[in-house]
Formats: structure tokens, sequence, C-alpha cells
């Protein structure tokens, strides 16, 4: 009897083990067939697609139809002048490249580029004539003692003020010869070459009256710095570093009207000013904060940021011009 | 003891189906039930809003007609639509707005470009840098690829408003292809899935016999792109190369190019002896090449730091049809910038800032 029982049981196992096997390898097998099964979910979208792709292009038209309908002459709008401060670097070329192309964007720029040389450069001379924009080409060096040596953190010494106040002293120049005189249109901006605009913030500040102010991204040590504004106007200042500053703002965070340049001739960039405070040394003689426009929404709308291109690696590049084996010099990078 | 045993045993062939049991639901049913949802909410959308228009249609033209006519027979499909779907594993969900705002000439040939992109904080300073200059580039279509489980709404919005032609897909990479911290590992290809989903898109869009003809292009969101080298590889026949500056330790990599016109080697110094030692952004591609070798992709597995391009672009030319352009390979004209990771140290643990606000 036991002996039965026995081998009875052994073959339900054996049973019960083979059926287990099979099905996991059934399992397995379904697993791998994933990739078939969207197929069939591909035309559906390009269903939605081809029904969007009309959707928008009646869109189009519509709007078309309605922009031909009311031919509105547009008054002149106010130049937005950008002051860039530029320096000889590996990354220059492609710094003022991409820069060029978001300003190619915006109607009425006037791009003022001064370089930190003691002559004008070929690289920054043609690529202003080839990008097509309307540019003035300017150059101040930098002091030795002022200057930046190899190895220094970024911010030990004020950069480009030498450069923008050459900016600002040609406008003030250029301007007193134009029509109109003091009471000219326009917007000055002091704009750095690694920085990323979007388009917005070139409208955003074209109606600025004396001083307007909105935020920038991923700057002083956080995502963005703002003002902060109640009531239409600005209260304080959001930043992660001292806040006490008059103006603890960004450069590329306000922008100055043309007219209030031309009323205060002395106003300019003081290069002894303690870190950080290069930006209040201009606007303290210009403006008071409850006088600041708030621009991008009420300050809510980051349309600006502060990016750092990464200075590229050259040690193979060392290590060839060692050798003097170093790639062609001529060739412009 | 036989009891003893047989309670081994039972727990031994039982163990491995709960595993594969909890194993199969979880990776079958959640997106499932992501795919549902977006499919009626897509649906939606696009059969309200043509209806609001239909009356402004008759003015317009007549195929306005046709069109509302298509929409509101097609309103009653969308339960149906949505209730078909069956064992989809891989969500890709993708949306092909065909507008024309930027330059669009009948003549010269689309560029489409595949750029690869990643949430962190300068995503949206390097994609809006980006698309200002391709709103220069006449006959250009951007091809958007997000390393996400689904499209996020700052991508969606930026592309929207830029006015470009576009195409916005996503695929997630597995978590264990993804960089391991540091971000200089050169072992784990960064982007790959992304590329090849859109080489897959492309595939499957665009008809090998049609004459359409368009470039394909691998551009990285952080590189500098001057607008003439757009104009070059419009005239690319098969593939077209040329040099690329801040790559390889050296002030620019370069193929090199005998007096024939033609390529022979490469100027580097990282393993010259790669088949095709290029970065990404240092070659375009015939659309028709990509339909007609359609098993083309970039390997994903087991390729060596540096090989990514070669593993694509030996399975569609040999080093003698490469054309070189950029005046036989002698001007820059893309650079392989990288933006610096921005310094978030004041916003301490719990964040300073108002995390509603996107940057």
């Amino acid at each position: 009897m036991a002996t039965r029982m026995k081998l009875k049981l052994k073959t339900v196992f054996v049973l019960y083990f083979m059926v287990s096997l099979m099905g996991l390898i059934y399992a397995l097998m379904q697993l791998g067939q994933r990739c078939d099964c969207t197929e069939h979910n591909m035309p559906k979208d390009r269903t939605i697609s081809r029904l969007r792709g009309e959707l928008h292009r009646f869109q189009e038209q519509l709007r078309k139809s309605e922009a031909t309908k009311q031919p509105q002459k547009q008054p002149a709008k106010p130049t937005i002048f950008v002051i860039t401060p530029t320096y000889a670097r590996l990354v220059q070329k492609a710094e003022l490249t991409r820069l060029s192309q978001t300003f190619l964007n915006v109607p009425q720029l006037h791009w003022i580029v001064v370089e930190d040389s003691p002559h004008k450069t070929p690289l920054v001379t043609d690529l202003l004539v080839k990008s097509g924009l309307t540019h003035t080409h300017l150059h101040m060096p930098t002091a030795k003692d002022r200057k930046l040596q190899e190895g220094d953190p970024s911010w030990l010494k004020p950069r480009g003020v030498e450069q923008r106040n050459e900016g600002l002293r040609w406008l003030r120049e250029d301007r007193r010869a134009q029509p109109g005189g003091d009471n000219q249109q326009g917007v000055v901006y002091f704009a750095d070459d690694d920085n990323t605009y979007s388009l917005q913030i070139f409208e955003e500040m074209r109606s600025t009256e004396r001083v307007s102010v909105w935020p920038v991204g991923l700057v002083g040590g956080m995502k963005y710095e703002r003002p902060v504004v109640e009531g239409g106007k600005v209260v304080r200042f959001h930043t992660g570093w001292r806040p006490s500053r008059p103006f603890p703002m960004d450069m590329a965070g306000f922008a100055v009207s043309l007219k209030l340049i031309l009323a205060n001739q002395e106003a300019c960039f003081d290069g002894d000013a303690p870190m950080g405070f290069l930006e209040s040394s201009l606007l303290q003689g210009l403006v008071t904060m409850d006088e600041l426009e708030p621009k991008a929404d009420n300050c809510s709308k980051v349309l600006v940021w502060h990016t750092r291109t990464e200075k590229p690696k050259m040690k193979r590049e060392e290590a060839l011009q060692a050798q003097g084996l170093g790639s062609d010099r001529a060739v412009e990078v | 003891m036989p009891k003893r045993r047989d309670i081994l045993a039972i727990v031994l062939i039982v163990l491995p189906w709960t595993l594969l049991i909890t194993v199969w639901h979880q990776s079958a049913i959640a997106p499932l039930l992501a795919i549902r949802k977006a499919c009626h909410h897509l649906v939606k959308e696009i059969f309200i809003i043509p209806e609001t228009l239909a009356v402004r249609h008759h003015r317009l033209s007549d195929d306005g007609v046709e069109g509302k006519r298509e929409a509101g027979g097609q309103a009653q499909d969308s339960k149906e639509y949505c209730a078909s779907d069956k064992d989809i594993v891989e969500v890709v969900r993708t949306e092909y707005v065909y507008t024309r705002p930027p330059p669009w000439s009948d003549v010269l040939a689309t560029i489409h470009i595949i750029t690869p992109t990643y949430s962190r904080p300068v995503q949206k300073a390097e994609l809006t840098r980006l698309a200002n200059t391709f709103l220069h580039v006449p006959n250009l279509h951007w091809i958007l690829v997000e390393d996400a489980q689904r499209r996020t709404p700052l991508v969606t919005r930026l592309l929207r408003e830029t006015g470009l032609n576009y195409t916005h897909l996503n695929v997630e990479t597995p978590k264990n292809y993804k960089l391991r911290g540091d971000t200089r590992d050169p072992r784990i290809p960064r982007g790959t899935m992304q590329r090849n989903l859109a080489l897959r898109w492309l595939r499957e869009t665009f008809n090998a016999n049609s004459s359409q003809a368009g470039i394909v292009y691998f551009a990285d969101d952080d590189n500098s792109y001057s607008l003439e080298l757009f104009e070059e590889m419009r005239s690319t026949r098969k593939v077209s190369v040329w040099p690329v500056a801040f790559v390889g330790g050296l002030r620019y990599e370069s193929p090199k190019v005998n007096a024939a016109g033609k390529v022979y080697g490469w100027k580097t110094v990282f393993d010259p002896h790669r088949p095709f030692a290029i970065d990404m952004a240092g070659f375009a591609i015939n659309l028709r090449l990509i339909l007609f070798k359609p098993q083309a992709y970039f390997k994903l597995r087991g390729v060596k730091g540096g090989y990514q391009e070669s593993s694509l672009l030996r399975e569609l030319v040999t080093l003698n049809d490469l054309e070189p352009k950029a005046a036989n390979c002698t001007k820059i004209l893309v650079w392989h910038t990288r933006t610096e990771k921005p310094v978030l140290v004041n916003e301490g643990k719990k964040g300073f800032t108002d995390p509603n606000v996107e940057i």
C-alpha cells in the first residue's frame, strides 16, 4: 500500500513540475515579443496628427485673413541698444554666433560689441559683418591690474566694466548728433555673450520708461532670482546672496531707457565697487526701487538665463603643440 | 519525512510562479492605463476645436466644408479608437504638427534635425537658443525626442510657442542604461534610444519611393551651429562630413581630404582608426539612404566610447562615399560647446525659490 501511495505522489509531482516548466517557457516567450504590440497604435496616432495638422492649417488661414482685413500702420518701435562686452577665448566665436542668431529674430535692435582688446580683431569684425545685424564694433582693453589671470576664479575681479562704459560713452556721443536730442526713444540692455535670451524679453523691455526689471534664471546659486512685486511695484528682491545690496540683481535682469542714459551723462559702472555691487553702482544714480518697472508678467516668468559655457578640454591639443604638431592655426575656431 | 518534503516541493514550485505573475502585472498594466487616458484626452481635443471654426471655414474655401464633415463624423469613433488598446507595453506618443511659419521653399530639401533632450535646469535655456537659431533655417523639421516617461509640458509649450515645424516624441531610457552619477562615463551612449526612435519615426512616416528630398542631422541641444552649416548639408547625396570644434580634446577634429576631394582618414588624436572617427555633429545623412537601409540603427549595447557614430555609419556608407563639405573640411561651422552645470547651492534642501515658476 505504502509503495503504491509513494509512486502516485511521485508521478503527481513530476507532472506538476513538467507543467510548470512549460508554462514558464511559454511566459518567457510572451515577454520577448513586446515590440510588435505597438504597431497597431501608430495609424491611430497618425490620424490624430493629420487632423491636428489640418486644424492648424485652418487656424493659419484664419489668422492670415484677419491680418489682411486690417492693415495697420505700426508706429516705429523704440530701438533696443544691446551692449555686449567680449574677449578672445576658444568659445568666443561660438558664443557670438549663437547670440547673433537670437538677435537676428528681434526687430529694431542695434548691437554694440565692445572687445577687451587693444585693437579690433578680424574674427569679430567678420562675424559682425556676416551676421546681417545693425551693429557697432568698439574695443577697449582692460587695465592689467584689473584683468583676471589664468586660474583666477571668475568672481575675483569685476569683468566687462571698461567695455560697458565704453559702450555707454559711444552711445551718448552718437545720440547727441541725432535729431530729437534727449527725448529719443530707445532702451539700453547689457547682454553678456554667454547668457541665453528668449525673444519675449526684448519685447518686454521695449516699453521701458526709466528702468525695468525681470527675473533671471540660474543665477546667484539659485534656480532664479527675481524682484518681488506687490501692487505693481517692486518692494524687495528675492535673492540668495546679499539681499541688502541696493539693487541685488544680475546684469541681465534690467534695462535702462535711453532717455535716462542721456539725461545722466556721468552715470556709468564703477570698477572699484565691491563684488556684486556692479549693477547697483550704475542704477543707484539713476532710479530708486519704487520707480522700477516690473516686466515678465509682474516678474513671475523667467525669460533670460545666466548660462555659462564650459571651457573646452585641450589636453590633447596642448600635447600635440608641444610636439610641434598642433592643429592648423590658419583655421579659425 | 514525506510531509516536510512535500511542503518543500510545493514551495519550490509555487515561488517562481508568484514572482513571474507580479513582474508581469507591473510591466503590463501601468503603460496600458496611461495610454487609455492620454488617448481619450487627445481625441477630445482634436474633435472639439474644429467645430467652433466650422462656421468660418465656409468663408475661406471649399476644403473647410469637407474638414467639418470629417471631424463631425469621426467624433463618435473616439471611443472605439481608445478601447482597442491591447498589449501595448512601449509608450510612444507622437505629435506631428506641420505648419509652415519659418521660411519655406518648395525647391529646397527638408532638413530633419533629430535632437534628444532630457530634463535638467538648463534644458529650457538650451532649447530656447537652439530654437532661435532654427528660426532662420528654411525647410527645417525639428524632431525633438525627450528622455522621459511622458512628454513634459515645458517642452510641449516651448515647441508650440516657437512656431517651428516640429515632431515631439519621447522614450525613456531604462535605468540600467542611464548614466550612473558620473556624466562623463563613455561606456553608456547617451541619447541612443531617443535617436533610434526618431529614425524609426522617419522610416514609418516617409515612403522610400516618394520624391520628397530630405537630409537627416543629429543635433545635440548644447552645441552651437552656424547658419552656413545647414546650407552646406542640404546638398548631401549620401553622407556628408565636416570638421567639428572642441571635440576629442583638440581645437577641432576633421576628416582628412585628399587632392581628389575624397575622405581617406581622420585627423584626430583619440583613436583615429575608428571606422568613422567623427562626432555626432559632424555628419549628415540623406533621408533616402535611411529609408533604403531600414535595419540601420545606433547600436545600444557593447559600444566602446567614441564608436557610437561608427555603429550607424558603417551600415550606411563606406569611407569612399563620404562627401566633404565646408570648403573641403577646412572651415569650422559647428562647435561642440558644453554648458556648465549651474551651481544651485543657495536653494538648500527644501528649495528657496517657488517651484511653480518654470526655468
